[in-house]
């Protein structure tokens, strides 16, 4: 059995021990590797679960994916409260501390760069929803024909592409209404409902950078937009680590 | 269809901000941990070169949720089996098209068919 180092995110700023009551997997702890005034933060995962051989095999293990998933955003949370961080993808990994450290050298610039633009912001999500069971439509009465039962089809089928229409472009002002307090801002796809499990319509995923002293006016105007539209479900998520903006502007 | 949300325009899950950021616990949706920690996140080269094609794929593969319906079920992920979006959305013109025949039958007895 051989060992690896799988980084979960880079930090500036992280006091000795913070994280010293979280652990990563298989309850090892987070070790940090320091390259300058940055910190990564790994844990040793073991190389017959997280090598080469078995990852392509793991990935394909939903349940594995989860477990992964949840303990990267747990540790990602974890730093994210005691320090400026840059999350890093899912399964990143590495032979040893000398392999994190060279790739650290090697794009610390960036990552200086990319931290800097997220330092004292949050990342809130808002997703709006179509909310369903309009009232129904009065029973029809017994028409008197095809025709007349055609044209019918024909005006709720133009309502409805109306109706769509009308909540999108809802949903566009919301983004904007949205992007107000924030300093970045980006639409995520939708989710699919087999993932997620919600039957609504997702009509709006947005990804939204905003400064910690405007999180209260971000939060109030997701309110105020949500409770104005009765048709719409408005969900405000936060604040993530900077997930969607902690990005690397080149390679 | 269902509709267990709270009746409220707007659910804020998020914690009052003085109490501190990321002190919540997070969502209990896989979809909306997935959505992130798979893909976003800073990509930068490992060690171990798996990365970004299995993901990719992977990422598509959850997207779709092309897991077996067995995989699905173990994991308690079968409620598409009881809801109509799901079963009936692709049979939806079939089934129009059957309703419109019906109707026009029952309507118009032996006039034939004035529009289709």
């Amino acid at each position: 059995m051989s060992g690896g180092l799988y980084l979960f995110a880079v930090s500036r700023g992280l006091p000795e021990g913070a994280l010293s009551a979280v652990t990563g997997f298989d309850g090892e702890h987070l070790r940090l590797v320091r390259s300058g005034d940055l910190q990564a933060v790994v844990c040793a995962v073991d190389l017959a679960e997280f090598g080469e051989a078995a990852l392509p095999r793991n990935l394909e293990d939903l349940r594995w994916v989860e477990h992964v998933a949840r303990t990267h955003d747990e540790v990602v949370r974890a730093v994210a409260r005691h320090a400026e961080a840059a999350p890093m993808r899912l399964v990143t990994i590495y032979a040893d501390e000398d392999g994190v450290r060279r790739q650290l050298d090697r794009v610390h610039d960036d990552l200086v760069a990319a931290l800097d633009r997220v330092t004292g912001r949050s990342e809130w999500g808002v997703k709006v929803y179509a909310r369903p069971g309009e009232p129904p439509a009065a029973p029809a009465p017994r028409e008197a024909s095809g025709a007349a039962y055609l044209q019918r089809k024909r005006e709720a089928a133009q309502a409805r592409r109306t109706a769509d229409e009308q909540v999108e472009h809802v949903a566009r002002a919301l983004h904007e209404a949205l992007s107000g307090a924030t300093v970045a801002a980006r639409v995520l796809a939708p989710q699919d409902p087999r993932l997620s499990g919600r039957h609504e319509r997702m009509i709006h995923n947005g990804a939204y950078l905003v400064p910690e002293e405007r999180a209260d006016e971000f939060q109030a105007t997701a309110t105020l937009l949500g409770s104005s539209r009765p048709d719409l479900i408005v969900e405000l998520q936060g604040p993530w680590p900077p997930y969607s903006f902690a990005v690397l502007e080149t390679g | 269809m269902t509709d267990a949300q709270t009746p409220v325009g707007t659910r804020a899950s998020g914690l009052p901000t003085n109490q501190g950021p990321y002190s919540r616990p997070q969502p209990a949706n896989l979809a909306d941990i997935l959505e992130r920690v798979l893909d976003k996140g800073i990509i930068i080269a490992g060690d171990i070169r798996v990365n970004l094609l299995d993901i990719e794929l992977l990422t598509v593969k959850i997207r779709l949720l092309v897991v077996s319906v067995d995989k699905a079920q173990e994991m308690g992920i079968d409620w598409w089996r009881n809801d109509p979006m799901f079963n009936a959305r692709a049979e939806d013109l079939a089934n129009e098209n059957r309703e419109l025949k019906q109707r026009l039958k029952e309507l118009e007895p032996g006039s034939g068919t004035e529009e289709d």
